[in-house]
């Protein structure tokens, strides 16, 4: 088994893109104060059927109203959530990326399945068309899954490693991991790592099913969450004080007895990997004081997964169910419980030093932890 | 931990081939798996030629993992890890209880998968689908079909950087083991032709209409393929241990990106990721005795890897030669599939050709693309390139292990 010390990294900015709120200071502002992002989606897709009124989404959101109109008419609203995401936490972390740093700079962008819409569209066109071909060869990058993390390191001119996981719900603890072996390695020495999903038609559709399946009835969500990501002891020696050092990051997989269940009780796996985190994070789990939980209503899986937090850091910590703020947006859901971690931290002292843990889980049975220790942060221009 | 590691088994399930043999004897005999489309209906087209897989047989190569319950590119990456496993010879229930686990390259996922759920939409609606078949879209299940296929419970990650996905996953594999995180991984890709790919590349200009011939100077594009390509690896101390075969040793990798443009290929980022990697496996540019080339067969593309090739290797560079003249463009499996192809060989002794070759392109004068015949050679290392949309550069060297 593994043994290997942890590498420890530090996250130096961050940035989120919500449906309460654009930005740290205000999705920190709108979050710690409760606030839901369930909005009226009837007129956000022409002649395109939602399963329900409403949704955890951006209605009014434009890539436009952030980025400039140059180079952001064709962009597919997964990009462009990233991107914003991307910019925000690179400002946040005052990292000005110039020739001397490019190439040492990258990203690690999870994803569930891309933009399902530009995907789902472009195959749309193949049988609508006059002809199969014809479709648009300019929004092609966009029905490809790498497209969120290509554009935003055009954007940024990050040239190190570019990576997108397409992890789902665990794709952001896929990043940190991602992140500890790269930074570890020295094959890069900053990354921006995060996820980004897209509310749509077929998101929509995907949610309502398994909602109905798992006897759950949270709203599809949408979003993007990216985090600036350095080695925790370089930020140290550099007496730069981080928002956050990641102790450790455990995923695995629950393979369940039989494949014929469909709604295998992965509770004891995830319980090891917590278990294992804070094991290699060296945390006793009476040190726990919050846990941002994957829990969206669905009762099973929300059963397991109490079950392994309860079962290895028992019940007395803070447990915030950032699902219910934000709704079900697969892979941006882990990024935005991180997030919510982060907020927690951001306004004020108070909790410095305290340890969280986070929890995620998919459908198809990957689970993960991570644990981490959060402080309010470098005082900022904002401030 | 700073583990050597090696790959002791390979599982290509392909348009020319499944399993090691087959494999090796179509790449020797420089045999094409192009044929006519049938996995979806072409009509409307003018090109319609594929490379597809046109006798996989999941039931037939699966043991555990039930077929109806994954989509095609899932079954794809589950069947090669089960073969790879096999052609390993470690003991399955071993493997299972030890830290294991996989990493999966790919471009489009199970998107062939939605596309039907697409067209299923267009007198149904998307409320009026098959429900479960929705579920079978994230990407995440390619490796994580490869995991309870094999009952593996460690990381299952599938990594969706387009074309060099697959040098991607071997790459973060061999991190996994090198740094002792996992003992045993499996990593590659695995890709399904689809209409919106097959509409989106035509509409770029870059689909040949019946041969890929890279390199060539009358060279036309890419003929679209699938398959699954997926690696055993393990430390060489395990290796070792259990006196298994050693098909080469993974000696580092490179990943840059261009952060330029998101479909035209970069010679200078590429020159820069090829110097990476060297760095990175602890070897000179001459040391390279064989390079097995992205070469997509677009004029954009062998042109720009040539050249790059050409400045890396200061002029002198080793035989180039591209699969992808037999298999088409597996997407996200064509590194895997490179990769296979290159430590077979590397085994074996040979290098694979570049079939359908007539003339070398001339503004690309310094290259050897092994020319329509596999060539008996001892190769000490190789490199194999790996490029792909949003300028995702991927480079993986291996050394013969003797």
């Amino acid at each position: 088994m593994s043994t290997q010390a942890q590498q420890t990294l530090a996250i130096t900015g961050w940035s989120a893109v919500s449906p309460i709120g654009i930005g740290p200071d205000t999705f920190t502002e709108s979050f710690n104060t409760g606030a839901r992002g369930n909005t009226d989606v009837t007129e956000m897709f022409d002649d395109e059927p939602l399963p329900r009124s409403d949704a955890f989404a951006m209605p009014d959101f434009k890539a436009k109203d952030h980025l400039g109109r140059k180079g952001t008419s064709f962009l597919d609203r997964s990009t462009a959530l990233a991107m914003v995401a991307c910019g925000g936490a690179l400002a946040d972390a005052e990292l000005v990326i110039d020739e001397d740093n490019a190439e040492r700079v990258g990203v690690a962008l999870g994803t569930t399945a891309g933009s399902v819409k530009s995907t789902s569209d472009y195959g749309r066109a193949t049988f609508v068309e006059d002809k199969p071909y014809l479709v648009n060869p300019l929004i092609f990058p966009n029905a490809v899954m790498n497209c969120a993390a290509g554009q935003s390191a055009i954007r940024y001119r990050l040239k190190g490693v570019n990576a997108t996981l397409a992890g789902g719900p665990a794709a952001m603890l896929s990043g940190l991991r991602y992140a500890r072996t790269q930074i570890g390695l020295d094959r890069v020495e900053t990354l921006v790592v995060g996820a980004t999903e897209e509310f749509g038609p077929q998101t929509a559709w995907a949610n309502e099913f398994a909602m109905r399946a798992g006897g759950g009835e949270l709203s599809a969500g949408e979003g993007a969450a990216m985090f600036v990501v350095e080695d925790a002891a370089r930020v140290r020696d550099q007496g730069r004080v981080p928002d956050a050092e990641v102790l450790a990051v455990e995923v695995a997989t629950h393979v369940p007895d039989t494949e014929s269940d469909l709604s295998p009780d992965f509770s004891a796996s995830l319980a090891r990997c917590i278990d294992r985190a804070l094991t290699r994070a060296g945390i006793t789990p009476d040190e726990v004081s919050t846990v941002a939980s994957a829990e969206n209503t669905m009762p099973a899986t929300d059963r397991y997964e109490d079950s392994a937090i309860t079962s290895t850091v028992g019940t007395a910590a803070h447990r915030i169910r950032v699902k219910q703020q934000l709704g079900e947006a697969m892979s941006a859901s882990g990024a935005l419980q991180l997030a919510a971690l982060l907020a927690g931290h951001r306004s004020g002292e108070s909790r410095d030093g305290e340890v969280s843990l986070l929890t995620a889980h998919t459908p198809d049975g990957v689970v993960g932890a991570a644990v981490l220790r959060g402080w309010r942060g470098r005082a900022r221009a904002s401030e | 931990m700073n583990r050597r590691v090696v790959i002791t088994g390979v599982g290509p399930v392909s348009s020319i081939g499944t399993g090691a043999d087959a494999f090796t004897e179509s790449l020797k005999a420089g045999r094409s798996g192009i044929s006519p489309i049938t996995g979806f209906d072409p009509t409307g087209f003018p090109h319609i030629h594929a490379g597809e897989v046109d006798d996989f047989d999941p039931k037939g190569l699966l043991e555990r993992i039930s077929p109806q319950d994954w989509g095609r590119t899932s079954l794809f990456a589950a069947s090669a890890s089960r073969l790879a496993v096999t052609d390993a010879g470690i003991d399955p229930t071993e493997l299972s209880r030890s830290a294991a686990g996989s990493c999966m390259g790919t471009t489009g996922g199970e998107s062939q998968v939605l596309e039907a759920l697409t067209e299923h939409a267009l007198t149904v609606g998307f409320e009026g689908v098959d429900r479960d078949r929705m579920g079978q879209i994230p990407s995440s299940r390619l490796a994580v079909a490869a995991n309870r296929e094999l009952g593996l419970t460690g990381e299952a990650l599938t990594l969706s950087t387009a074309c060099s996905a697959s040098n991607y996953a071997i790459g973060h594999a061999y991190d996994q083991i090198h740094t002792g995180e996992q003992d045993y991984m499996l990593a590659g890709g695995a890709d399904s032709v689809n209409r919106w790919s097959h509409a989106g590349f035509y509409r770029l200009g870059a689909v040949a209409e019946r041969d890929c011939r890279p390199f060539d100077k009358d060279r036309t594009g890419i003929i679209t393929g699938e398959g699954g390509a997926v690696v055993f690896l393990e430390s060489l101390e395990s290796a070792l241990g259990r006196g298994a075969r050693i098909y080469a040793e993974v000696l580092g990798y490179g990943l840059n990106c261009d952060a330029d443009h998101m479909t035209a290929p970069n010679k200078d980022s590429i020159v820069q990721c090829t110097r990476i990697a060297h760095g990175n496996a602890g070897i000179d540019q001459s040391d390279v005795d064989y390079i097995c080339a992205h070469g997509t067969g677009t004029p954009a593309n062998d042109l720009t890897e040539a050249t790059a090739m050409t400045e890396a290797f200061d002029a002198n560079t080793p035989p180039i030669s591209s699969v992808k003249s037999m298999l088409g463009h597996t997407m996200g499996a064509a590194s895997g599939f490179s990769a296979i192809a290159t430590v077979l060989g590397m085994h074996r002794s040979f290098l694979p050709p570049t079939i359908n070759f007539a003339m070398l392109d001339p503004d690309i004068p310094h290259i050897d693309p092994v020319p329509n015949r596999a060539r008996e050679q001892t190769v000490n290392i190789a490199q194999v390139n790996g490029f792909a949309f949003g300028g995702n550069n991927a480079i993986t060297i291996f050394g013969r292990y003797a």
